[in-house]
């Protein structure tokens, strides 16, 4: 149904505002569309710029009259109601799609569950930040007494009160996700998805009551959950960060096995809270991160009271004694030699790394691979598995970061490209982050390492400096600990492509600055913006130490 | 069809007294402007979205409370330290929300027969 131009205009080619093309390019273009009616048994031709036309293909009405009659229940099946899950499925759903999500927590060995909405809401970034936040209160409060706030009271935390408020807000995060699926007409079902055949999936409930369903699309977001050690006690014992955030009792002493992210947060508010806390490391601290800048997380930790065991692993758990909590002997081996401790604590917190929810949902009945070693599914550059209509979004992704912002953006993109909005690909490059450690590590871009992996040394400028916050000097809180380091190629007129802060407020100073990476910063351009005093922030903007220099970066006042 | 005990009062104080009485059982609780003599609310999304709620009420599908709450006059309500606001964080009318838990519509919400059955109903 080729539609005619207006008299007087031009017929458009592809790039509007381009001179009369050449005699080569309308001679392809002619091949391009006889290809086209030729090859496709129904053609639409519709201008980009008609109001009409890009209606009837946005809402899917296009798309709708080119397909065979639906021979499927649902346009779209998503299973996994997490961060990336709820995004395409909402997306899907705003674009007119019949969508669904199946999300089902299998509890965890402790007999932990939530509700909708995945890791981040449930059991990961919200609990974790806010128990980070209840940290840096208990800090606040002790800084406040040199700026002249005075009161006789012992100030002492209450695990249980801190536990409730944060789970009533988790709730409310829960019943919102339920309210936003149902507004938009998104069919959700508390039930466990697997794959039975091709286009099918069978739904188990709580009660063990099998529905069938079947859909033209999958998006497969099932996420991750914690792993155990695979030593004895492990899992009658131990407990995970899904079972942390809603612990009805408070720790104790804990030892913290593991050096991720995860483990360290953990610890760091743990400590922060007043307990009494071990972190147990096998090798090297927060794997993938800047190793200068994790050094300095760690150091910080330790000289606020976190102990750590660098080198050692767990072989084995034992009860010496019931209770909420109780005691737990754990004994551990060196990586290195002969050596054995052990120790007593109330809590034993593994936090060792994460594994995919893909091996128990029936993808090998339908030939999705995933990578047999870490369970993570591979996907070409618009998410899509090595089945055609199975996609897949989230931390079961191969190769991409863990993070549900990441998530967020790549299952609404999906959902616009499945359904004829968009051709928008996610992009992976230059992700920023922040570690919520009680000193905050934020970072974009490279590490150091890696930067010198991909450039070598000589083409790459490092700038750092040692800061104080000016809120630190009156409390008396540590000098020369917070730290900024930017990372320049000298190949490329000194563009930014590694950031990294150690300080207060990470997080927030991290993201404006991500912002500027992804618009080619450089060092020029940092060097001529203008700093905002007083901030932390601001050292971006004066940075002058290069560590080729071999100068010093203590600070020595102002 | 469940059976359902409706209970209807006035202001903040009431509203606890009946909580109180029926400690232990499932509590819904409906807050709307007051009405006047002739029986007209101030609030016209609540007088919307009444007949809703009802209808949705004959879906909760065990026993249950409903209790009908009549805030108070426009002026009370719009003082930002009403008791409503502070102790019980219903911060519009109407509310309908889910007693101890964090199931809760506000506005317009309450008018959705869908949003509406999706609270009453158990999960």
């Amino acid at each position: 149904m080729p539609t005619s131009s207006p008299p007087g205009r031009r017929a458009r080619v592809l790039s509007p505002g381009t001179s009369r093309p050449s005699s080569e390019a309308r001679e392809e273009l002619r091949r391009r569309l006889l290809e086209l009616i030729e090859g496709n048994r129904v053609m639409i031709f519709s201008k980009s710029y008609c109001p009409h036309s890009a209606r009837a293909h946005q809402s899917g009405l296009l798309q709708k009259i080119l397909q065979e009659e639906s021979a499927y229940e649902y346009d779209l099946i998503v299973i996994g109601g997490g961060s990336g899950g709820l995004s395409c499925a909402k997306e899907a759903a705003i674009l007119g799609r019949k969508v669904m999500v199946l999300d089902f927590v299998v509890p965890s060995p402790r007999g932990t569950s939530w509700g909708l909405g995945g890791t981040c809401v449930n059991v990961g970034c919200i609990p974790k930040k806010l128990m980070h936040q209840a940290a840096l209160l208990g800090q606040a409060l002790r800084d406040s007494r040199k700026f002249g706030w005075e009161y006789s009271q012992q100030v002492k935390h209450n695990w249980e009160t801190m536990t409730e408020a944060i789970q009533n807000h988790i709730g409310s995060l829960n019943w919102g996700y339920r309210l936003s699926l149902r507004e938009r007409g998104v069919t959700y079902v508390n039930s466990y998805g697997e794959f039975v055949e091709h286009h099918t999936v069978k739904a188990t409930n709580r009660k063990g009551q099998e529905t069938y369903y079947t859909s033209a699309n999958f998006v497969i977001a099932t996420g991750e959950r914690p792993r155990y050690l695979g030593i004895p006690g492990d899992k009658e014992f131990c407990i995970t960060s899904d079972d942390l955030f809603s612990l009805p009792y408070c720790p104790g002493k804990t030892l913290v096995v593991g050096a991720s992210y995860v483990a360290l947060e953990c610890a760091g508010f743990l400590a922060g809270l007043g307990l009494d806390v071990t972190v147990m490391v096998r090798s090297i601290l927060l794997r993938g991160f800047d190793q200068e800048v994790a050094e300095k997380v760690g150091s910080y930790m330790q000289q606020h009271g976190v102990k750590f065991l660098r080198k050692f692993v767990p072989v084995m758990v034992q009860q010496l004694e019931k209770g909420s909590p109780g005691k737990l002997k754990v004994t551990a081996k060196s990586t290195e030699g002969p050596e054995t401790i052990e120790g007593v604590y109330n809590t034993v917190l593994l936090a060792i790394g994460r594994d995919s929810c893909t091996r128990n949902i029936g993808l090998e009945k339908i030939g999705v691979r995933i990578n047999e070693k870490n369970g993570k599914i591979p996907v070409n550059d618009v998410e899509q598995t090595n089945v055609p209509y199975v996609y897949a979004v989230g931390d079961v992704l191969e190769g991409k970061p863990e993070l549900t912002p990441v998530a967020i953006q790549a299952g609404k993109l999906l959902a616009r490209r499945l359904h004829g909005a968009s051709s928008e690909k996610c992009d992976y490059f230059s992700i920023p982050t922040t570690v919520f450690t009680p000193l905050e590590y934020g970072c974009c871009g490279l590490s150091e390492e890696k930067a010198t992996e991909l450039y070598m040394k000589e083409n790459l400028e490092v700038y750092h400096t040692l800061f104080w916050p000016l809120e630190w000097t009156v409390a008396g809180r540590d000098n020369n600990t917070c730290y900024a380091k930017i990372i320049c190629n000298k190949l490329d007129q000194d563009r930014v492509i590694g950031f990294h802060v150690l300080g207060p407020n990470a997080g927030e100073i991290t993201q404006g600055f991500a912002a500027a990476m992804k618009c080619g910063l450089t060092k020029q351009l940092l060097d001529e913006t203008i700093g905002i005093h007083p901030t932390c922030g601001e050292v971006f903007t004066t940075l002058e130490i290069t560590k080729s220099s071999g100068l010093a970066v203590t600070q020595q006042g102002c | 069809m469940a059976a359902y005990q409706e209970v209807c009062v006035c202001g903040f104080e009431e509203f606890n007294q009946a909580v109180e009485q029926h400690e232990g059982k499932r509590i819904f609780a409906l807050f709307v402007g007051s009405k006047d003599t002739e029986g007209n609310s101030w609030c016209p999304l609540c007088t919307k979205a009444e007949p809703v709620i009802r209808e949705g009420l004959k879906s909760a599908s065990q026993e249950c409370v409903f209790i009908y709450c009549q805030v108070g006059d426009k002026p009370y309500w719009r003082d930002p330290n009403n008791d409503f606001r502070k102790k019980l964080n219903v911060t519009s009318v109407p509310t309908l929300l889910k007693y101890g838990t964090p199931k809760k519509l506000v506005d317009a919400e309450c008018r959705q027969a869908n949003l509406v059955e999706m609270l009453f109903c158990e999960d």
